[in-house]
């Protein structure tokens, strides 16, 4: 920031007043400005990083909750398998409650019947509360025409009748 | 303080001093291998953070592992770390930590390094490639149509899913310069495009160097924080993403008026290179209110409306008048809403599950609300450059469609300003940023 106070091009805004007179330079002026700006600055970028750092503990949440969906399909059918998928929109997006599919025998993900299984509840050692579930053919998506062989109180009005 | 005292100080001083070199090599021996250590996992392929790409870095991918989330992770914040200590250990003193030689051949070694690599982090090369294919091999208007209009040419496979029914939202310019890389098929229109990044970088970083200069700061540190920043090497140039156009093109305009004897022929030629940035990607055009009320004169006015017909012409020749309606392409991609943006953060900070249509238009009213700030402190003699960069970063700090290649387009004003503050709050947003990606690192999900 400049020190002199130069107003621009001397004449054609003298009819302004002094203080909408454009300026080559920035006064050098009592610097309040610049302290206001500083300070609005400073309280800007606090509240960014307490929404940055609460969002990353909401997503640590979140991961926190699939690893034990995860968990919760491999110990229910005593498969360790890993290409596993979770639905977390069906049963409404925040309510926590998961849809997690997976291969019931080894093959590449989605190419062999698979068991999808309704998880929600609080995590306890590690693993949530199966509710419910039902299998899909090979080679589909999940929806609820293909669903069949559904159990479970959760999957009542989730599959075809 | 006594003459004693100030004779201990010395000594202790020149002995800190010596470490600095030291400290300077080991920080850009951990850029180089964090880096090499991504491409090298990334040249093995596909994965979450690898997008689905020809095969163009296989010779390298007998070293690494496939590139997963803790791996790219630590070595991001392994960048972060060791470039923040670069610039802490070679600031103020130029050529002394560290020669200029060898601080251009560091970034030189990061950028080739990234360039010899797979694409990283981003499908968007794969849409610049799609659209060029579209206008040149199938005769379709690429701001008609998605890249789903040629689902059956070779570069669709690749195209994100999210992408496959959007027109372009890119300028004529940038659209006629990809053009010429459509007939030379995926793998080397890809390769064009790589190209095409690693010398805009190059071109944005000589005039980086030439601006700095001209304000008498360090030219060799100005760009060592932009050349060797983790998110413009890994995610700017790791995607080849038209940006770093965009960005030579703002640097050209700024060096323009700083570099050299003021003339109108340099003022107009820096209010016409805006427009032809604004050409490649209209945020750059943000640029132009600061520059006209900075220089006061008609120059840049009658630069930018020379260059706006002829770029209008041009486009409209081309695409018709879908290709020069930027306000559509601009209101659109307003619309879109990312996990990454701080406008969700800030959401979820509330109790709210996203941002809402009304959170939109305040953001928009903030947005306004800054630019008159600026513009009055520009008109009232603050440098017109520092201006423009507080204006970039505002705008993709209130975006709701923030990418990590967004908050890199203030970085070379920050660097050529005296404004210490701006530099400050970009890398800031930068760090803030990375800080939110971190979630896997923490807790991570297979």
């Amino acid at each position: 920031m400049s020190q002199a106070s130069t107003p621009a091009q001397r004449g054609r805004w003298d009819r302004l007043p002094a203080w909408l007179r454009p300026r080559e330079r920035e006064l050098p002026g009592s610097g309040r400005t610049r302290l206001i700006e500083t300070t609005l600055l400073v309280l800007a970028g606090l509240i960014l990083a307490v929404a940055t750092v609460n969002d990353l503990a909401r997503a640590v949440g979140v991961n926190q909750r699939l690893i034990a969906d995860e968990r919760t399909w491999r110990g229910y059918t005593a498969h360790d398998y890993h290409n596993l998928s979770i639905d977390q929109e069906l049963l409404g997006a925040g309510t926590q409650h998961e849809v997690v599919c997976g291969n019931t025998r080894p093959a590449p993900p989605k190419d062999t019947t698979q068991l999808c299984l309704l998880i929600w509840g609080p995590v306890h050692n590690g693993r949530r509360t199966v509710h419910g579930g039902w299998y899909l053919p090979a080679k589909v998506e999940d929806v609820r025409a293909d669903r069949y062989g559904c159990f479970g109180a959760g999957a009542q009005g989730i599959c075809p009748p | 303080m006594s003459v004693a005292a100030q004779s201990e100080r010395g000594p202790v001083r020149s002995r800190s001093e010596s470490w600095r070199p030291a400290l300077a090599t080991l920080f850009g021996l951990l850029l180089i291998a964090a880096t090499a250590e991504i491409v090298l996992d990334g040249a093995l392929g596909h994965s979450a953070l690898i997008p689905k790409s020809p095969n163009i870095a296989g010779w390298m991918a007998g070293i690494g592992e496939r590139l997963g989330y803790g791996v790219f992770l630590i070595a991001l914040l392994v960048m972060t770390g060791a470039y923040a200590g670069l610039l802490a250990v070679t600031r103020g003193r130029p050529g002394e930590a560290i020669s200029n030689r060898w601080l251009l051949i560091l970034i030189g070694a990061l950028q080739l390094i990234v360039f010899a690599g797979p694409i990283l982090l981003s499908t968007d090369v794969f849409s610049y490639i799609a659209y060029a294919r579209m206008g040149v091999e199938h005769g379709l208007n690429p701001y008609l149509h998605g890249p789903v209009a040629i689902e059956h040419d070779p570069v669709y496979v690749y195209v994100g899913h999210d992408w496959r029914h959007v027109a372009t939202a890119y300028g004529p310019l940038y659209t006629l310069l990809s053009y010429p890389l459509a007939p030379l098929g995926v793998v080397g229109a890809l390769w064009g495009m790589k190209i095409e990044a690693l010398l805009a970088s190059a071109g944005t970083l000589a005039l980086t160097w030439r601006c700095a200069r001209a304000r008498d700061l360090d030219p060799a540190w100005a760009i060592l924080a932009v050349g060797a920043n983790p998110l413009y090497v890994i995610y700017g140039l790791g995607g080849a993403h038209n940006d770093l156009i965009m960005m030579l093109l703002m640097m050209s305009a700024v060096s323009l008026t700083l570099v050299g004897h003021p003339s109108s022929r340099r003022e107009a030629a820096a209010g016409a290179t805006i427009v032809a940035g604004a050409l490649v990607k209209a945020t750059v055009a943000v640029l132009l209110p600061f520059m006209i009320l900075s220089r006061r004169t008609l120059a840049p006015i009658l630069g930018a409306l020379a260059a706006l017909v002829l770029g209008g012409l041009v486009g409209y020749a081309a695409f018709g008048v879908h290709g020069i309606d930027v306000v559509a392409a601009l209101n659109r991609d307003a619309a879109f809403v990312s996990s990454d943006s701080f406008a969700t953060e800030i959401a979820h900070l509330l109790g709210k599950p996203g941002v809402f249509p009304i959170d939109h238009d305040l953001l928009k009213a903030a947005l306004v609300l800054i630019g008159l700030h600026l513009l009055w402190r520009t008109w009232r003699g603050y440098d017109w450059v520092a201006a423009s960069g507080w204006a970039l970063l505002a705008i993709s700090v209130t975006s709701t469609w923030l990418l990590a290649w967004y908050i890199l387009w203030p970085l070379p004003l920050a660097v050529v300003t005296r404004d210490r503050r701006l530099l400050g709050a970009t890398l800031g947003v930068q760090a803030l940023f990375i800080i939110h990606q971190l979630a896997p690192l923490i807790a991570p999900v297979q």
